[in-house]
């Protein structure tokens, strides 16, 4: 079974080897080029006081992302970021997602980007992006809050706007039950019409 | 068995008939999820008898051939030893990266020594092996 995860759920989680040791926790979410998929995390030591740590967690070497732990081999998988990875999702201007205004290419501003939204394949080999959750402006058509929208497999994006087809709004959720199905009717929905 | 039956159990050595020590805990080696040594109390000759060393591990008792058998700790099983190498009272994560709760008890098999099953929080059973015992967690294989 795949499962959805938002990834501010996967920030903060511990780094555990089989051996057993933690040893970091999970600071921030590298996106691969493009966007489509998760491609590392950064990491901080565990512990209240504890910084950033000079090495990374590549989603390769990841054995299982899990409800209470991100399993890793041995602490040897831990490596500096290799070029050609983003910035981390939450900080820095050019990689930066969160906080970047909706819109549609129709031009219906649909919110800001609160979260990122995940999906784990079963065997935990991929980590695709697979929508965001969206503080609402009106034009949604909601009354609630947060909303989430699934996303294409491609879409553009900049530091200022995330540019998603009009007819999202239609496969638009309010939690996370039930979006699963929203991808696959939307990106089937956008199948249909190439 | 469970670690909880076997605890306190006589070990008697074959040659002498009498009894030598008794069992107070286990040491559990995580890169073949078997129980490497037996932990012994109120013995002469030390605290440790070494899986090999037993000549058979029964429902009433442990049998040894001779009481020298208990020594102490070599250095692979003492390194195997301490708080944060005990089985018992921790943290029990899957190799999902899932919590599964504290452990309780643990289920083993007398001929191999082989730890089979995992009790958490006193109530359910997972059945599979120990992949790894670290200062954060037991890691837990479920089959």
């Amino acid at each position: 079974m795949t499962r959805l995860l938002r990834t501010s759920e996967i920030t903060g989680r511990p780094v555990v080897t089989l051996a057993g040791e933690d040893v970091a926790q999970i600071k921030d979410v590298v996106y691969a080029p493009g966007r489509g998929r998760v491609g590392a995390f950064t990491l901080a030591g565990r512990g209240l006081f504890a910084g950033p740590l000079p090495v990374a967690l590549a989603w390769s070497s990841v054995v299982a992302l899990g409800n209470d732990a991100v399993m890793i081999a041995d602490e040897e998988v831990l490596a500096p970021l290799e070029q050609g990875v983003d910035q981390p999702a939450t900080s820095g201007r050019q990689g930066n997602v969160l906080g970047a205004r909706v819109l549609t290419d129709t031009g219906t501003d649909l919110g800001l980007v609160a979260d990122v939204i995940v999906q784990v394949s079963e065997d935990d080999s991929a980590c695709e992006v697979v929508g965001y959750e969206i503080e609402s402006s009106d034009a949604a058509g909601s009354q609630a809050d947060t909303l989430l929208i699934p996303l294409p497999e491609t879409l553009s994006a900049s530091g200022e706007h995330l540019i998603v087809p009009g007819s999202v709004t239609k496969f638009v959720r309010h939690d996370l039950a039930g979006f699963g199905a929203a991808i696959e009717g939307f990106r089937s929905h956008l199948g249909g019409e190439d | 068995m469970r670690f909880s039956q076997a605890r306190g159990q006589k070990i008697v050595s074959t040659s002498t008939a009498g009894t030598v020590g008794r069992v107070s805990g286990f040491v559990v080696d995580p890169s073949t999820s078997r129980i490497a040594a037996v932990r012994v109390k109120k013995a002469a000759s030390g605290d440790t008898l070494p899986w090999t060393d037993i000549t058979s591990f029964g429902v009433d008792a442990v049998t040894v051939d001779d009481a020298a058998r208990i020594t102490e700790a070599s250095e692979k099983i003492a390194s195997l030893s301490g708080r944060k190498r005990k089985v018992i009272g921790r943290r029990v994560l899957s190799t999902a990266g899932n919590e599964l709760g504290r452990s309780s008890d643990v289920e083993f098999d007398q001929e191999s020594g082989a730890v089979t099953a995992i009790v958490l929080n006193d109530e359910k059973t997972a059945t599979g092996k120990v992949v790894g015992i670290g200062s954060y967690a037991v890691v837990w294989q479920e089959d």
